[in-house]
């Protein structure tokens, strides 16, 4: 999808049992692994074709984490933000993925 | 990220990682072939999100440890494997041989190429291995967080960085290890630098490229900024090579090129050394490489260069090389804030400059002897004096004029090529106070001048080109070391201008006033304030009488207008104004015409009545008066109006009674008239012998008065001017003195400064009560510099003759001498 340098605004995050969203560049950059998954100068494959699949995460848990790169994005510059609200359940599998994705 | 309290258990990891073991030797396959691929530039093929996975596998299971090392090992081997030997294929036996030795022609040419391609190849190898690092350590992320937290190891590209200076930077080239590729690099990169200094064009960014990978490695892992090895091995090498450069540079410009050029050359020097710091090599070598240009070629040589024969600071002031100046300024200014050199230099110039003008204006001063002796035929012998005296004036004014142009000069060196400086200004002010108070006559020059501008007004010149001539004037004023001289001289000078009413303005005189009371102080004015305030005083005094003549109703139509300067005797300077010939004659007062002296006392008994217990006495030798005077030849009355000095009116007025024809010699009119005998010739002089203006025939008909001379009214006198202005000979005008008048002018001075000391003196031992000689030297000293150069022997002598009236005691110990006040 990155054509010749300028990379679209957007890139798909697929999930490991396929569910696939499609996340603003800039959020999903949260994440420091998915940043330099992404970056053009070291241009992997994912860089390319701006397709990242995470195999170690589910797309229950996927959907949380992209729900919370665009709350991060939005309060970025703010202070006194709430928390954002998890379900319980999921807790541990989002540590995971938040240790995985270092966020 | 705690989850809130409602409902649902945690679930647990549907599939955790801490089940499936991990075989590390498989997974380390997989990543250094990816490795591999990543040097080999073939990362695009490569999943970033599978590597990363792996990795981070490999970290859960605590094999971070094995997983660095093996890197570590991989990078060492690709590195000792591929890309040290693809550099040392660059390597040809040219580049080898003595690096600064001056090959030739298309030796050094092919030698220039070969190292260009191979620094090219060393920086191109750094950025590649740079840019696989990059990516590798992003893979190994998660093992740097980890690694970090134990905080063991330094981060694996800070590793990779340093493998990369140890196994290619440090390759050795020869036997012994002291010569390495980084060595080679650096000797090649300096070749550069001396090319492009020698005028060659070369490849810039490929050195600044090198430059930065120097930058970007560390002697040490910790990569503190100072162990870069930008820092350690290349800046010390480019900073002794351009020493070495520069030391040569120095000597051959020195020996070969003119001062001009060597400034300019530094000052190119410079800027080029900048502008490769930014655009060549790192910036932060900028003020290290100036400081070495500073050293060895502007501090070595920049004494040499100002004194340069024919070139230097000389000849750049003489002809006005305003750039050069400037070159030459700003370079030494990089070097000795206080600019010793050019100090001296420029000084030295003024010095100079300013010697001749006094030399000059001297030679004309020491003229008039020769003259003197030889036109013994008496009648010239009176006149030749004057002439001279007169050029004399016009000398003094000249040395003034050319002062303030040498001056105007040097003001404008000092703006336009000095920027202003602080030391320069000192400087050139101190050079100018010494050549000008190496003239004694100077005061009395600097007060002719003002004379001459505050009479004539500047007949050639706009009212603004005075002002400022005059405010030049007072510029030079205050260079002066004593004032106190000046003082003296232009009192007399306005005090003559005032009474002669020769001066533009009062206006005038009183700004002129104002001005040096801005500048040297009020204490030097006053006294010529007071001149100012007695003419107005007299002014309207002669007013007031004019009224109190008309009440009288005085009816004479012939009345004699008078209009009197009352003087106060403190402030006006009698002395100078004129000469003492001996005391006994000019004591007596002289004789005015009955009708005159009528007038005389009127006035005398108005002004007694007004100001009780004072004394007037009268100075007939400085006033004027205006006779209408009638000659009648043929038939034909003519009437003129005269003016004449009071001398020459009382004169004139004894002929009124003379039937025609009579004569009166010289020793009837003296004896008639009580006219100082000098004053009296002057004024014969001027009325017999000045063709426009004789109105009195002499018999014989020589220049010299003699006693026994014989004067005539002349009735055939006549003129195309109604009114006549009769000029005494050598009279109103101020001119420059005599050796006689000096003399006289310098025991006054010398009088009055003795004075002065006293009463300082005391004003200093009045409040200290005791003080110790030293002491009382230099506070005396310190007090007295404001109006002259007070003499130490003068002051000592003034002490003594304190001490012998017992103002002051000497105290008990003779060791350490002092002085206790007496009240």
């Amino acid at each position: 999808m990155a054509v010749n340098g300028t990379p679209s605004p957007f890139v798909t995050l697929v999930s490991s049992d396929g569910f696939e969203f499609h996340v603003r560049r800039s959020a999903a950059c949260v994440s420091a692994t998915i940043r330099r998954m992404l970056d053009m100068q070291n241009n992997f494959s994912e860089a390319q074709t701006g397709i990242c699949h995470l195999e170690n995460i589910s797309g229950i848990v996927l959907e949380k984490v992209v729900e919370y790169f665009y709350y991060n994005e939005k309060h970025r510059n703010s202070e006194g933000v709430p928390d954002m609200d998890f379900p319980s359940e999921l807790c541990l599998e989002l540590l995971m993925a938040a240790d995985y994705l270092i966020t | 990220m705690l989850a809130k309290g409602r409902g649902g258990k945690i679930r647990a990891p549907r599939r955790g990682l801490t089940k499936d073991d991990v075989d590390f030797d498989s997974v380390w396959n997989t990543l250094s072939t990816a490795f591999l691929e990543i040097h080999s530039k073939n990362a695009s093929r490569l999943s970033f999100e599978e590597l990363f996975r792996n990795a981070y596998k490999l970290v859960l299971k605590k094999k971070q440890d094995f997983l660095y090392d093996r890197v570590v090992q991989l990078e060492e081997s690709w590195l000792r494997d591929h890309v040290r030997p693809r550099i040392l294929g660059f390597i040809t036996p040219t580049m080898t041989v003595g690096s600064l030795e001056q090959a030739t022609g298309t030796q050094s040419n092919e030698r220039r190429i070969a190292g260009e391609r191979f620094i090219r190849a060393v920086t191109d190898a750094f950025a590649d291995h740079q840019l696989s690092m990059g990516m590798i350590t992003d893979v190994l992320m998660y093992m740097d967080r980890v690694n970090s937290q134990d905080q063991r190891r330094p981060s694996i590209f800070a590793t990779a960085m340093a493998l990369f200076r140890t196994h290619v930077l440090r390759t050795p080239l020869s036997e012994d290890a002291s010569f390495d590729v980084l060595l080679l690099l650096e000797t090649v990169v300096l070749d550069m630098i001396r090319m492009e200094r020698s005028g060659e064009v070369i490849d810039r960014p490929l050195v600044r490229a090198c430059c930065y990978m120097l930058e970007g490695l560390y002697e040490s892992f910790t990569e503190d900024e100072s162990t870069k090895l930008y820092l350690t091995s290349f800046e010390p090498q480019f900073i002794a090579a351009s020493r070495q450069f520069y030391q040569e540079e120095g000597k051959t410009l020195l020996a070969e090129a003119d001062a001009s050029t060597f400034c300019t050359h530094a000052s190119r020097r410079l800027l080029e050394e900048t502008e490769r710091c930014q655009q060549t090599i790192s910036q932060i070598t900028e003020t290290k490489i100036k400081h070495v240009v500073d050293e060895e070629l502007i501090s070595t040589h920049i004494r040499d260069v100002i004194n340069m024969q024919g070139t230097g600071v000389k000849y750049m002031l003489d002809n006005d090389k305003i750039e050069d100046l400037a070159n030459v300024f700003d370079l030494i200014s990089r070097v000795d804030p206080k600019k010793v050199a050019l100090k001296d230099a420029v000084q030295k110039r003024v010095i100079e400059l300013g010697t001749d003008i006094n030399k000059s204006a001297n030679v004309i001063s020491e003229a008039p002897p020769q003259p003197r002796t030889a036109a013994k035929t008496g009648a010239d012998a009176k006149a030749a004096p004057e002439k001279t005296l007169s050029q004399q004036t016009q000398a003094a004014i000249a040395w003034v004029e050319q002062i303030l142009e040498l001056k105007n000069k040097f003001d404008r060196v000092w703006v336009e090529a000095f920027r202003r400086d602080g030391v320069m200004e000192k400087a050139l002010e101190i050079s100018f106070q010494d050549f000008i108070n190496a003239n004694d006559r100077s005061p009395e020059h600097l007060s002719l001048f003002l004379d001459e501008y505050l009479k004539r007004g500047g007949r050639d010149k706009t009212d603004a080109e005075v002002d400022a001539l005059l405010d030049n004037g007072i510029l030079l004023l205050q260079y002066l070391a004593n004032k106190d001289l000046f003082e003296t001289y232009y009192k007399k000078h306005m005090a003559k201008r005032l009474l002669m009413k020769k001066s533009v303005s009062r206006e005038m005189e009183r700004q002129m006033l104002s001005k040096m009371k801005m500048k040297i102080g009020n204490q030097f004015t006053q006294k010529l304030e007071g001149l100012i305030r007695d003419t107005e005083l007299s002014d309207s005094l002669s007013t007031q009488y004019k009224e109190y003549v008309n009440k009288l109703g005085d009816p004479d139509p012939r009345r004699i207008d008078l209009d009197c300067r009352v003087l106060t005797t403190t402030v006006w300077p009698f002395e100078t104004l004129f000469r003492a010939d001996n005391d006994d004659e000019s004591r007596r007062e002289c004789k005015f015409p009955a009708p005159v002296e009528r007038i005389r006392q009127r006035f005398q008994k108005f002004y007694l009545d007004k100001h009780t217990g004072r004394k007037l006495t009268w100075m007939p030798s400085l006033g004027d008066a205006d006779l209408r005077a009638t000659f009648t030849t043929g038939g034909k009355t003519r009437r003129y109006e005269v003016n004449v000095s009071t001398y020459g009116m009382v004169i004139l007025m004894l002929f009124n009674d003379l039937a025609p024809g009579e004569s009166l010699t010289t020793e009837q009119i003296a004896a008639e008239t009580n006219i100082p005998k000098h004053d009296l010739i002057r004024n014969l002089q001027s009325l017999s012998l000045v063709s426009k203006w004789r109105l009195l025939k002499k018999e014989p008909m020589s220049k010299d008065i003699k006693p026994t001379d014989k004067f005539y009214f002349n009735e055939d006198f006549s003129s195309q001017f109604l009114k006549i202005k009769v000029s005494v000979v050598a009279g109103g005008a101020n001119r420059i003195e005599n050796s006689e008048e000096r003399r006289a002018t310098q025991k006054r001075t010398d009088d009055e400064r003795g004075h002065v000391i006293e009463a300082a003196i005391v004003r200093i031992m009045k409040s200290r009560k005791t003080a110790s000689h030293s002491q009382l030297m230099t506070e005396t000293l310190h007090q007295l510099s404001g109006r002259f150069q007070p003499d130490v022997n003068m002051i000592k002598k003034k002490i003594e003759a304190l001490i012998d009236r017992e103002y002051l005691e000497r105290g008990s110990d003779p060791a350490k001498p002092t002085y206790n006040y007496l009240a």
